[in-house]
């Protein structure tokens, strides 16, 4: 019995290995992409059309988190690092140490726009006052001149590109009280906003939709022009990574140099941030 | 295997062979069996290895933590106990105390055991005492697959199904919150309580039962009164087994608990949200730069809760030992 | 007496009722889940979807699907034609672009010609004029200068240096604008192109892109709605508005109300050109897209785009079954062999004890320590995550589940057997090999499967240590260097999905299907092991 059965399930998964085989294509080059979540979008849309335009080359997204993006760039994991942040000094010292010279490529901008669910009346906060939330001296948006509902606070983890970018230029280096409550990414913080009447979160310029409401911060709305031109007081780059600048025409070449193309600019708008040149 | 049968069935074929053996055949099977014994010892010694290298490997990636510049190893180690402020990547004061985030492991582990205890206690001595054999026959595959279904499937099932209902329904301000996580992960601890506390329940044996019949008591005294003190061991040992299930799951607690770093203020209200230890490496391992303090604290709480599963199954060990001992 | 036959009766409808409680507790959990993820794989089809099937997948018959497109293209024909007409009046960018075109292309024809100089510059300098009369016109919100500007182009219309120019164009141009002036409010024509803006994305949502427009670089924009339930949503989204209206109560809440956009009253476009637009997309939407039921199958086989936004879930099924199957090379024989030892061998010592109490910890262990471990340890000693270290960080996680199942089994096993080889004159491991393990066999492999469905349904351990979100599809070949690759699986995707991904929020039937497609495979797996049991039990009653 048991060699029946065993031939059997053998059988099996020979046939699905079978099957599934021809779908896998030949590939000579490899690309390695690895890193933050908020650039991964960007990452697996470049990797979109670069598998239409080089069908030899196989490319690897990997979306980890920015600081296992530069890790990865550092031990020689990866080609390219997404990060949402720039490397800190201690990567910079562990890359040198190995022998990588980590060039930095700014593909495209972000802002780090704030939303309330929109049944919140409130259209407009000055910083003080999303600082005074996150804060915990604000609880309730009664103070702020809003319905008497309690102020659920929505932060990205502590440890991502976008709670630093936040954390740096509307909270001041002040830490957060501890009612805040942490997600792990910014679909999540979205999703949190959407189905909570009485939260505030704050997401990249890509996740907003109509769904939430986005508010002006200091009278300044977060929008494409705003964010380019630097008005908007919270936006930021977004980085490629690589060892060295990439050898002109290689294929890591091709990628970094990607956002400069039309398409690539298409992409970084149909993904939601702003492209840094125009055509 | 087809070989093997073949093997056999020639062997009774080739078995003629001299009764009495020479000194060279004897000490050929002598060393040959011992090789294979101490073959067979390295290759078991390997579950050992492993519990040794997984600890060598996390304490070596947290004693940096511990020893590392800035403090003396003595205040890192008392702020990580009582601080309840985990501020790891702040850039002039990083703080990293996780009393909030142990406490917060402890506020879904319990409120899931209050939960799963009763319910998977009861349907322990449904099984063992109450159903009949084809009862049995169809619930234990029920909760073979409660048991079998990926935490990640049941945590997505908490955030798309559960979440938006404890919002709409029980007016939370928010349903990613221990109640939501509790719930998931007392369905995931329930499957281990009841099939050790059957376990239990049934080694106790018929003997004392009908002697208690007997008596005169009904099933409910019986049960109540005799059997479960006679297996407290065994569910006690059960008790803790789920409870590690429940302290070591990560995606569910991560994608359903909300994650803030907050012991919950009244202390019994389950609709905040809480931060666990799986959650808080799950969720900030990828991000940070590794090498810095912050890493290596991530490997810290990752020891905390090594060393605390360790003492759990330890303490389980010596119930279900108990529980095997022939009562007198 | 009745007091306690009471009590007993109680007791009995609890300890029955907690069973029902998981017997529902599974249903609530699996009907919601298994229904929302079939519907990745049983829904209405569209045209778009035959469409989007032909050009990714090279799936179909181009002359079914050209018949069916011309007969599509024909329904939508008079929609799109409204929306471009009345989108020429509000969405001004693209007539002054089209002014800025004719002008530039004047400029080239002038130069074929070769006309002398200084006739270029006067006609470039007229031609100028009327350009910036136009945009000036197209500009302004006050009606009545915007039809002076217009006056101003008209006045050149029959200037004979135009007249077989490509420069014409503007007058033509400013011939529909001027007619579009009458139908529409200018001072709220700010307003009208961001509404028109979502009804030309809802648009989009529907029927791919609009006429005129550029292929999209992303395949997600490429096409229009591919499932009819997509389709209605879009509907909704481009008939319905949301507004956010104070409500009576005193607490300042704002509460959605959905008007019409065409409602004559208060929708926006209730007054305007483009009012039976909605109707006609709303009645004729069926003709439109064309839906019909289908069994998409092979989404358990296909690739997918970015953010699983088209396609299926077939290279995360083989990153799957590749981790799964590679991990059970490195546990089963090491587990099999330890349980041989601890049953046959072990002699009950302190290092027995010590060796079980390992394994009950290994057991124990989260299942996160085993990603950090696989990251400090299999990660440095592979060199990088991949399918290697990954599945040997999983075989490390089902070791415990195999030594302990394969252990029960060959206990299981009659000592007689046993006895009757050794009689035989086989040795003490002879007996094992060939005795014991095939009679132990059948549980063996119900071990061996439950350990697969969990390996298969862990995603912590995998995180870090060789997992990736999109990734080339393993070439499994005899040449080892697929080992060394990242790659997909089901439950890293299924983490993905839920809250990685922002694309795959729009998708949800996508992002079900892939949690079905795991469960599914692991009940799979489960009932195959209850079944083997199943059989063995008989066998063992001598059935």
């Amino acid at each position: 019995m048991m060699i029946r059965h065993g031939k059997t399930l053998l059988s099996f998964i020979g046939l699905t290995l079978w099957i599934v085989q021809p779908v896998s294509a030949a590939e000579s080059k490899t690309l390695q992409i690895d890193g933050s979540t908020t650039v991964g979008p960007l990452g697996d849309a470049f990797a979109e059309i670069f598998k239409e335009l080089h069908p030899d080359v196989s490319i690897t997204v990997k979306k980890t988190g920015s600081g296992d993006g530069a890790a990865a760039l550092i031990d020689g994991r990866c080609d390219i690092a997404m990060m949402s942040r720039f490397m800190k000094d201690k990567e910079f010292q562990q890359a040198v140490e190995k022998g990588v010279f980590p060039v930095a490529h700014v593909i495209a901008m972000d802002g780090v726009c704030v939303v309330v669910h929109p049944s919140n009346p409130i259209t407009e906060l000055r910083t003080e006052q999303i600082r005074d939330i996150y804060m915990g001296k604000i609880t309730n948006w009664k103070e702020l001149g809003g319905p008497d509902m309690p102020i659920v606070p929505v932060s990205r983890d502590t440890s991502s590109g976008t709670y630093e970018s936040f954390h740096l230029m509307v909270m001041n280096n002040e830490k957060m009280a501890s009612n805040v409550e942490y997600v792990n990414s910014n679909p999540q913080a979205h999703a949190r906003v959407r189905s909570t009447p009485g939260a505030i979160g704050y997401v990249g310029i890509g996740f907003l939709d109509r769904y939430v409401k986005t508010l002006k911060i200091d009278g300044i709305m977060p929008t494409r022009s705003t964010i380019a031109k630097g008005v908007y007081p919270v936006s930021r780059p977004l980085f490629l990574f690589t060892n060295g600048y990439p050898k002109p025409g290689s294929i890591v070449h091709a990628f970094c140099t990607f956002y400069l193309t039309e398409k690539g600019q298409e992409i970084i708008e149909a993904k939601g941030f702003v492209p840094l040149t125009e055509y | 295997m087809t070989t093997a049968v073949s093997q056999f069935d020639d062997a009774a074929v080739r078995f003629p062979r001299p009764l009495r053996l020479t000194f060279r055949d004897d000490l050929r099977s002598t060393l040959l069996s011992w090789l294979v014994k101490s073959f067979l010892f390295v290759v078991t010694f390997c579950s050992v290895a492993a519990v040794l290298l997984i600890f060598v490997f996390v304490i070596r990636q947290a004693a940096p933590f511990f020893m590392g510049d800035g403090g003396s190893a003595q205040e890192r180690i008392r702020e990580f106990f009582t601080s309840r402020r985990w501020f790891p990547e702040h850039q002039a004061h990083p703080e990293y105390g996780i009393l909030a985030i142990i406490a917060g492991s402890f506020y879904v582990t319990i409120a899931s055991l209050l939960i799963a205890v009763p319910t998977g206690l009861l349907a322990a001595i449904f099984l063992s005492d109450i159903a009949s054999f084809r009862v049995r026959q169809i619930c234990k595959p029920l909760i073979e697959i409660l048991a079998a279904i990926p935490s990640v499937a049941y945590g997505v099932f908490a955030v798309m199904v559960v979440a938006p209902w404890l919002q709409k329904n029980l007016g939370f301000p928010t349903g990613t919150n221990a109640l939501n996580a509790s719930i998931i992960l007392s369905m995931m601890a329930m499957p281990t309580i009841i099939s050790i506390a059957e376990d239990a329940l049934t080694a106790v044996g018929r003997e004392i039962r009908e002697a208690s019949y007997g008596l005169g008591a009904t099933r409910a005294e019986t049960i109540l009164r005799i059997v479960i003190p006679a297996a407290h061991s065994g569910i006690l040992a059960a008790v803790i087994l789920g409870m590690m299930r429940a302290v070591g799951e990560t995606m569910v607690v991560w994608m359903a608990s909300g994650n803030a770093a907050q012991i919950p203020s009244p202390w019994w209200d389950l609709s905040q949200s809480v931060r666990t230890m799986t959650a808080t490496i799950a969720g900030e391992l990828g991000e940070v730069p590794q090498g810095t303090i912050h890493f290596h604290s991530l490997f810290a709480i990752g020891l905390v809760l090594l060393i605390f599963t360790f003492c759990l199954n330890l303490l389980s060990e010596h119930f279900i030992m108990q529980m095997k001992k022939p009562k007198r | 007496m009745l007091w306690r036959q009471i009590k007993n009766i109680v007791f009995t409808v609890f300890c029955s009722g907690s069973v029902l409680l998981l017997a529902a507790a599974l249903l609530f959990f699996l009907v919601p889940m298994i229904w929302k993820g079939s519907q990745a794989v049983f829904f209405r089809k569209t045209v778009e979807f035959d469409k989007m099937q032909m050009e990714l997948f090279r799936r179909g018959h181009p002359a079914v699907l050209e018949k069916i497109t011309a007969q599509t293209n024909q329904a939508r024909q008079p929609a799109l034609a409204l929306l471009d007409h009345f989108s020429r009046g509000v969405d001004t960018t693209l007539l002054s672009k089209e002014a800025r075109s004719a002008y530039q292309q004047f400029g080239r024809h002038l130069r074929y010609r070769e006309v002398s100089d200084e006739e270029y510059t006067r006609l470039r300098e007229e031609a100028k004029d009327i350009r910036d009369a136009f945009l000036k016109a197209v500009e302004t919100t006050d009606k009545t200068e915007a039809e002076s500007f217009l006056d101003l182009v008209d006045a050149q219309q029959n200037n004979p240096s135009f007249q077989d120019s490509p420069f014409r164009i503007v007058f033509s141009l400013s011939k529909d604008y001027r007619q579009i002036l009458q139908d529409i409010d200018l001072s709220r024509r700010s307003e009208y192109a961001a509404e028109l803006d979502i009804v030309k994305t809802e648009m989009r949502k529907l029927f791919g892109p609009l006429p005129g427009e550029s292929v999209p670089p992303l395949a997600q924009d490429r096409f229009g709605a591919t499932r009819w339930d997509v389709a209605q949503k879009h509907l909704r989204y481009l008939i319905y508005q949301t507004k956010w209206v104070p409500s009576e109560q005193e607490d300042h809440r704002l509460i959605a109300r959905q008007i019409r956009r065409d409602d004559p009253e208060e929708g926006i476009f209730g007054k305007t050109e483009l009012a039976p637009l909605f109707s006609m997309v709303e009645q004729n939407l069926a003709a439109m897209l064309q839906p019909r039921p289908t069994i998409y199958w092979q989404y358990f086989l296909d690739d997918s785009t970015a953010g699983h936004y088209f396609g299926g879930a077939g290279p995360e099924i083989l990153g799957t079954l590749l981790l799964t199957v590679l991990s059970m090379c490195f546990a089963v024989p090491l587990g099999v062999l330890s349980a041989a030892y601890l049953v046959e061998y072990a002699a009950d010592g302190i290092i027995t004890r010590v060796i079980r109490t390992c394994i009950n910890t290994l057991a124990g262990v989260p299942s996160i320590v085993y990603g950090l471990f696989g990251l400090a340890f299999f990660v440095l000693m592979v060199g990088k995550p991949c399918i290697l270290s990954a599945s040997l960080t999983l075989g490390l996680l089902v070791l415990p589940v195999i030594i302990r199942a394969s252990e029960e089994a060959i206990r299981a096993v009659p000592q007689s057997y046993k006895e009757a080889s050794l009689a035989l004159g086989a040795g003490k491991f002879r007996t094992f090999l060939t005795v014991t393990l095939p009679a132990a066999g059948p549980g063996i492999l119900t071990g061996i499967i439950l350990s697969l469905s969990r390996a298969a349904g862990e995603t912590a351990p995998i995180l870090f240590a060789g997992a990736v979100a999109l990734g080339p599809i393993p070439n499994v070949g005899l040449h080892p260097k697929w080992l060394f690759q990242p790659t997909r699986a089901l439950s890293y995707g299924c983490y993905d999905i839920t809250v990685g991904d922002r694309l795959a929020m729009q998708v949800p039937h996508n992002q079900f299907g892939m949690v079905m497609t795991l469960i599914l495979l692991v009940l799979l797996l489960n009932l195959a092991a209850i079944f083997l049991r199943w059989r063995m039990s008989r066998k063992l009653q001598g059935i």
